[in-house]
């Protein structure tokens, strides 16, 4: 079902960063594959490929009551006059404009019904220049989002750092997103393979590749992007799940970057995918525990302010058979 | 009609039917001659002429995929297409190029086809470009967001466009273009005038549909359906507004003060499959819609009664349209089967 679905890549990365020269290395080397690119009028350089779109990057915000979801309209449009065409994709790659926020472009993967039944976001890959990295970091909150939101980081022009400063910017990084894959090279040098096809949204390989738990107690100062991920080894239950999450994102959702699970519900021997944009949550079955396997469910969180004891407290109290006593604790202590 | 062809489609009985192997993006009449036009995915449109005995002619168009046809004012039809360009083609297949727009797509063609004052205008991003009927240059008119649809009034002097957090009506013969702006927050997505003006429709992104009445503004809200709608047709009287987007036909009633506060009658429905077209018949108070399945039906609004059209199991109906005197109906779905349907009296 999801092998008729044409991947989407989200391509980002703040102005100078390298995104153009990644794009158009990913085109040159891609022989016999038809890509359909979307990129913005005032994108650095020419793309060079047989299908570009241009796009104005438009987004608007849902009726529905949340502020935080935003849509990018054209993308809508864009995907729908792209299934008209005769011949079938081998894939969508979206180049965003520097300044972009990534959370609109993927969250019209999750909001509408026609890109959904015909197109799966792939991967948000971010490409930084480790030259200017942290100063980028300092001045702008989108520099940070985009790394928040990558799940693959291309840490671009190496060449032009020192062993202990390029070592430096991947620890800042890491620092606001442990999760994504970080590539480094200079000139944008990666190969394809480690951009497209990536499969992190989806939600059978959501977190297969996460490293290990490397839980600190560091916490979330000022409105810096962390993450942080917790593990339940007791089965999960659904309905605690269902309204902890959805209490947590309502009130929560505009400091919840990405938020990705994959959970072990009592009585159920398939593993249970989640993740959220902002508020925007998305779940299903996925396929079964390998047999014998340990049933551990995991949750990791990117975001703002992030509470570590109150969202542990909160996950932990989604396991079965915990007391309620324990569950209106945490309730207690949000509150 | 008589009992037997209402038990059975009218495809099989007075339709003229061909595989087109692209999906195929809208459908157009002429009134001259009674030739139909298909737009396509592959960039070519398909000519039919009224004498079913004919080929249908291909017509090389665009590089990629056309996304919009109307009826031309001259004989022939408009048609816009990723590849940027705004063309118009003559009833033989000759292509004459109105206008190059580089790398943006003309998402939106129509045409006011009357021979004296006939306008023709395409949507491409933000703006709106009017041209004379002879192709000329007429003027453009600048929205705040991309047009996400675009329909002229019953007489062609005024045009309307749909846009983020409204809409933006103009007309078309002032000195100086300023729009009366319609305005309401969201993503809209298509637009529909009541023929005498009375109102204009949008569809939103949010499953729902907004509307202004002229006179006065006041805001309509039509809400309830579990899909996007991205077809709405106005009967010809102005009576019923049908829409698709539902499991059935949903029609609002625009008389006795408007659809508001009243729940909408529903017809041909009860199926679990979405309707996607809707087109009003040009005299009678009929409708025919096409839903995903495939299947085509007609409906008599008066009575509610349903005459099969074509059956389900071509692929999603992507196209539907009457011609001018009602006697024609042409269908189209994603998966390329087109067809032209025969409703004169024998």
């Amino acid at each position: 079902m999801s092998d008729t679905l044409v991947p989407v890549t989200v391509l980002t990365g703040y102005l100078g960063a390298g995104k153009t020269t990644l794009l158009n290395r990913i085109l040159s080397e891609n022989h016999g594959r038809k890509y359909a690119v979307i990129i913005n009028e005032f994108g650095e350089l020419g793309v060079d490929n047989d299908l570009v779109v241009d796009a104005d990057e438009e987004v608007f915000e849902m009726n529905n009551g949340c502020v935080c979801c935003t849509v990018r309209g054209d993308l809508i449009r864009i995907v729908g006059g792209l299934m008209k065409r005769k011949g079938g994709l081998d894939g969508i790659i979206i180049e965003t404009t520097g300044l972009a926020n990534p959370a609109p472009v993927a969250q019209t993967f999750f909001v509408d019904d026609n890109v959904r039944a015909r197109t799966r976001l792939d991967a948000i890959v971010t490409v930084v220049d480790a030259k200017h990295l942290l100063a980028r970091l300092e001045d702008s909150h989108e520099a940070e989002e985009q790394v928040a939101f990558a799940d693959v980081i291309v840490l671009n022009k190496t060449d032009l750092v020192t062993p202990e400063e390029l070592d430096a910017v991947e620890a800042r990084i890491r620092g606001i997103n442990r999760f994504a894959q970080i590539h480094r090279t200079s000139r944008a040098a990666v190969p394809i393979g480690h951009v497209l096809d990536q499969g992190a949204f989806d939600l059978a390989r959501v977190l297969e590749r996460e490293p290990g738990f490397l839980d600190s107690d560091e916490h979330s100062h000022s409105d810096q992007v962390i993450s942080m991920s917790f593990e339940a080894k007791r089965p999960i239950d659904p309905e605690k799940f269902n309204a902890w999450i959805g209490t947590l994102l309502a009130e929560k959702g505009q400091d919840m970057l990405r938020t990705k699970g994959i959970l072990a519900y009592a009585g159920d021997d398939r593993r249970f995918a989640f993740q959220a944009v902002h508020m925007i949550a998305d779940g299903g079955f996925i396929g079964p525990w390998a047999p014998g396997a340990e049933r551990t469910s995991k949750i990791v969180f990117i975001g703002r302010n992030l509470n570590r004891p109150q969202l542990r407290r909160g996950f932990e109290a989604c396991q079965a058979g915990v007391s309620q006593a324990m569950a209106s604790h945490v309730g207690a202590t949000t509150a | 009609m008589s009992q037997a062809l209402d038990r059975q489609f009218l495809l099989d009985s007075r339709g003229t039917s061909r595989e087109l192997g692209a999906f195929v993006v809208g459908a157009a009449f002429h009134q001259a001659g009674g030739a139909a036009g298909f737009a396509l995915g592959d960039g070519t449109l398909r000519l039919a002429s009224s004498n079913p005995a004919t080929d249908w002619q291909t017509v090389e168009a665009h590089d990629g995929a056309v996304l919009a046809i109307a009826a031309d004012a001259r004989p022939g039809f408009v048609s816009g297409g990723d590849d940027g360009r705004f063309l118009r083609i003559g009833l033989d297949g000759t292509i004459t190029e109105v206008a190059r727009f580089g790398s943006k797509w003309v998402e939106h063609a129509a045409a006011f086809a009357d021979a004296k004052t006939g306008v023709l205008a395409c949507g491409v991003g933000k703006i709106v470009h009017l041209f004379t009927a002879a192709g000329e240059p007429l003027k453009t008119l600048a929205h705040p967001s991309t047009v996400t649809g675009l329909a002229f009034d019953g007489k062609g002097k005024r045009v309307a466009a749909s846009h983020y957090n409204g809409c933006s009506l103009w007309f078309v013969a002032a000195k100086t273009d300023s729009p009366r702006i319609l305005e309401w927050k969201g993503s809209h997505t298509g637009i529909v005038l009541h023929p005498a003006a009375e109102a204009v429709v949008t569809s939103m992104q949010e499953n729902a549909l907004h509307g202004w009445r002229l006179s006065d503004g006041q805001h309509m809200r039509m809400s309830g359906y579990p899909s996007k709608t991205e077809s709405m047709s106005f009967t010809r009287n102005g009576k019923w507004l049908a829409t698709a987007g539902a499991e059935s036909i949903v029609l609002w009633p625009f008389f006795g003060g408007g659809p508001m506060g009243k729940a909408p009658t529903e017809l041909a429905g009860g199926d679990n499959v979405l309707c996607t077209r809707v087109a009003c018949h040009p005299q009678h108070e009929a409708v025919a819609a096409g839903f995903s399945d495939g299947l085509v039906a007609m409906a008599d609004i008066p009575t509610g009664r349903i005459l099969p059209v074509a059956p389900p199991g071509r692929g999603p109906v992507s196209a539907l349209a009457w011609s001018p005197d009602g006697s024609r109906l042409a269908l189209g779905t994603e998966t390329g089967f087109a067809a032209l349907i025969d409703f004169t009296p024998r």
